[in-house]
């Protein structure tokens, strides 16, 4: 083994019924890197993260996360899963909800941090229900990187949120990177690819290119990513 | 009002029903298993009464009275020694035991017998049947006595209870049970569901929590919130209602704890086969309301038709409702070997739901 990397995911394949959700999906994602799953809408993003977690099962291939086969329960807890919607507990105040995260990964002390990470310290009493939707997804990152995971599984966290949180989301991830947290962030927005230090390009369950930007823009033959993605899955339909 | 825009309205409910084949299968098949069930449970009851004879009379008018109970249709009677009388009373094997009295036949022709009654009593209107059977049984009397009127006057005793005891001391101790056990299974299977609903379930199961955990925790939750509020029952029903009470209060009260914990794993274990709220809630009436006809709240188990007190046999909350009555109605404490099999029935009941909450909550979610 010439390198080890945090996940990697090999010819994992995932079917619902006769439905193939994924189909011999490879990848490989380095520590300390913030990878892009990118894709449209259906095309397997969230399935590809819940089985990175574990929370689903490969009907072929294998999953390794820190260097264990998943499912493996000895993992999770340096996994932090943020969830396509905000999922939070709506009667509880945003600091319940992240201390409540916190207690069950066994990580009481990085509740005011993570809570001043996402700017939520001073409104750590409200109740979530009373939030506006760009709040609860912070409340809800905090909830996901408060135990300080070593790997970040952030499922389209940018998707609804207004431009500016969503420079501040990036800001967020680019620190968490450089300070060693390895992150996949999966989103069907093109414009948020060039974020990220490698990509994985996802359609009907199968994955049409990794790279970094500039080699996906190589590959789609064309300066804009959005082209070079349309291009790829043209070349891969023909 | 426009008549097509209330169409659509009216359209697209029934559109929605048509798909959701679990609401539509409640919405016809659940009336008719219940009305179904109180039929077969009203009409095919067993009805009569065991009742014990005692005929002590030295004369020959004890036999003629004791003969004509023998043919009652009130009741199913059985000879038995006045001694034994308490003792099958005890046990469940009579409801009441009638005794005639050495001086039977003396007292007829005197014009006025009091043969004793003694009734279990811890159940209202049973006693209607003994007496109606025994006036009946008076009439074969004017025969013996050549047409002179006998005035009748039963000396009637309970074992339990009391002439002041009423259908809400009956009713009463049962339903401080039913109450806490309804509510907090209804709680519990939708503040589940909810954890599904949003999302956080997702989180939990990619979380370093075991499912036993997860089930441990919530029922730890909503015990604490159940004991509180069968507290708040026992108090009431005590020390407001004054329903009858001859056991100890603790004792009642870790009766409803037990009845607690199993509506609360019950209510776990049924949000695994509920999608949503809707059909969450639409287990109650099928989970409820047969075990509430079955149980023994209503209808005595022992008056039921074989076939239903098979099904009453299994079902854990004809034992909280006998375990409650046992001990509200009748002083029964731990060392009376039915409370013992009903409390430890509930027990087990619970311990196999935690289980199979366990096991159904599943790790994964495809
Ligand atoms: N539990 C499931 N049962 C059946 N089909 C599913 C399930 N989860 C996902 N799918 C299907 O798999 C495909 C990929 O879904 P998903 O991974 O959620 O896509 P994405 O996150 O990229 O939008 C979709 O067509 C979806 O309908
Ligand atoms: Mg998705």
């Amino acid at each position: 083994m010439s390198e080890t990397y945090t996940v990697s995911v090999e010819d994992v394949s995932k079917s619902f019924g006769a439905f193939k959700a994924l189909n011999g999906v490879t990848l490989r994602v380095r520590q300390g890197e913030i990878y892009g799953l990118l894709g449209p809408n259906g095309a397997g993003k969230t399935t590809l993260i819940r089985l990175i977690c574990g929370l689903l099962e490969a009907h072929a291939g294998t999953v390794t996360v820190l260097g264990q086969r998943m499912p493996n329960v000895g993992v999770l807890r340096h996994i932090g899963y943020m969830t396509q919607q905000a999922a939070l507990y709506p009667a509880l105040s945003v600091e319940e909800n992240v201390r409540f995260f916190a207690a069950i990964n066994g990580a009481e002390d990085g509740v005011k941090e993570a809570l001043e990470l996402v700017q939520l310290y001073d409104r750590r009493g409200s109740v979530v229900a009373t939030l506006s939707g760009g709040m609860r997804q912070r409340c809800s990152l905090a909830c996901a990187l408060v135990h300080r995971p070593e790997l970040l599984l952030l499922d389209e966290p940018t998707v609804g949120i207004d431009p500016q949180l969503r420079v501040q989301f990036w800001e967020y991830f680019r620190s968490m990177a450089a300070a060693g947290t390895t992150m996949v962030v999966s989103s069907h927005v093109m414009d948020e690819a060039d974020r990220c230090q490698r990509l994985g390009l996802i359609q009907y369950g199968r994955l049409l290119a990794e790279g970094t930007p500039a080699e996906i823009r190589g590959q789609g033959g064309s300066q804009n990513l959005e082209e070079a993605f349309l291009a790829l899955a043209g070349r891969r339909e023909s | 009002m426009s008549g097509h825009r209330i169409a659509a309205i009216t359209r697209r409910l029934l559109q929605g029903f048509r798909r959701d084949r679990r609401t539509l299968a409640l919405l016809f098949v659940a009336p008719i298993v219940i009305l179904g069930l109180l039929g077969y449970l009203m009409r095919g009851s067993s009805s009569a009464p065991q009742v014990g004879i005692a005929n002590q009379d030295s004369g020959a008018l004890g036999s003629v009275v004791a003969n004509a109970l023998r043919q009652s249709s009130h009741i199913k009677s059985t000879d038995i020694n006045a001694s034994d009388g308490d003792a099958k009373l005890k046990d469940g094997s009579l409801v009441a035991y009638i005794v005639l009295p050495a001086d039977f036949t003396q007292q007829a022709q005197a014009g006025n017998v009091a043969p004793e009654v003694h009734l279990e009593g811890s159940q209202p209107g049973e006693d209607t049947p003994v007496i109606q059977a025994l006036q009946q049984a008076m009439i074969s009397l004017a025969s013996g006595v050549a047409g002179r009127n006998v005035s009748f006057q039963p000396h009637i005793t309970y074992l339990y209870g009391g002439a002041n005891y009423d259908t809400l001391d009956y009713f009463g101790a049962a339903f401080v049970g039913l109450v806490v056990f309804f509510l907090v299974f209804v709680i519990t299977i939708v503040s589940f569901l909810n954890e599904r609903s949003q999302g956080t379930l997702e989180r939990l199961m990619a979380s370093p929590l075991r499912r036993g955990e997860i089930v441990v925790g919530y029922m730890l939750g909503f015990t604490v919130l159940a004991l509180v509020q069968a507290a708040e029952v026992l108090i009431f029903a005590l020390a407001i209602l004054r329903i009858h009470n001859e056991g100890s209060v603790l004792l009642i009260f870790g009766m409803e704890a037990l009845m607690a914990i199993a509506a609360v794993n019950l209510g776990i274990f049924l949000s695994m086969f509920a999608r949503s709220e809707f059909q969450a809630v639409q287990f109650i009436p099928l989970v409820v309301v047969p075990q509430v006809l079955l149980s023994g709240i209503i209808f005595p188990v022992s008056t039921e038709p074989t076939p239903l007190q098979w099904l009453s046999d299994v079902l854990p909350l004809t034992y909280a409702v006998n375990g409650m009555r046992d001990i509200m109605v009748k002083g029964a404490d731990l060392t009376w070997g039915s409370l013992e099999l009903d409390a430890g029935v509930v027990l087990g009941f619970c311990v196999l739901l935690i289980v199979a909450g366990t096991t159904t909550l599943r790790r994964r979610l495809g």
